[in-house]
């Protein structure tokens, strides 16, 4: 599993939590996952390439 | 002098009262939905009629619970000098039973220095705190303030 799939399997099911948790109507629905999902793997990628000039050593291997 | 046909609308409005149950009425026991929430994922909202989000709910909480737990994340619980822990172990025993089965049913710790760990701990907490909300949830649903 990679860092980036983690991330947005991570976001992916929280997005999903709060859809369900917070929205009823189906077109609300769509709207908020969409934003929340997004919002994080969009925020995620903005901060790697910020931080992409600033490298700390190779990424450690995952299982 | 009113008739009693006049003390209500046309139709069968009796009737149509006692089939269906508009949103925002009180259903179950709220301390039993709140109990069985905590428990297990979902099973608060499968108990309250809410069959599918239950389910959903249930699904997206094991998924939570067996990524961290192959990752090898953290399983909090309090260290002593450590304050925060005991704050994070209550985040963490959200999830109800499954926090019980990993940490003494299966000895479960966690691997810190495990590649993974730190996204298997995000895992594991999330997975807690999510259910944290969930037995909100039920409350809400329960007492008639929520669909």
């Amino acid at each position: 599993m990679s860092h980036f799939f983690l991330m947005v399997l991570y976001s992916l099911v929280v997005s999903l939590f709060f859809t369900l948790l917070w929205r009823r109507e189906r077109k609300d629905q769509v709207r908020l996952f969409l934003q929340l999902f997004l919002g994080m793997v969009g925020g995620g990628l903005l901060v790697a390439w910020l931080m992409y000039p600033f490298p700390q050593g190779p990424p450690a291997p995952l299982p | 002098m009113a008739q009693p046909d006049e003390a209500a609308p046309r139709g069968t409005p009796a009737v149509t009262a006692a089939v269906a149950v508009p949103a925002g009425v009180p259903v179950g026991n709220p301390y039993l939905a709140m109990i069985l929430a905590w428990l297990v994922p979902g099973l608060g909202h499968i108990y309250l009629r809410r069959m599918g989000r239950g389910l959903v709910f249930l699904l997206l909480a094991l998924i939570s619970i067996w990524v961290g737990f192959e990752l090898q994340g953290n399983l909090y619980r309090p260290l002593p000098g450590q304050p925060l822990t005991l704050l994070a172990t209550g985040g963490a025993m959200g999830m109800g039973l499954p926090y019980f089965v990993l940490r003494y049913g299966a000895d479960y710790a966690g691997d810190i220095v495990g590649a993974g760990y730190e996204y298997g701990t995000a895992f594991l907490l999330t997975a807690g705190l999510m259910n944290w909300l969930l037995v909100l949830d039920a409350w809400d649903i329960s007492r008639g303030k929520k669909e």
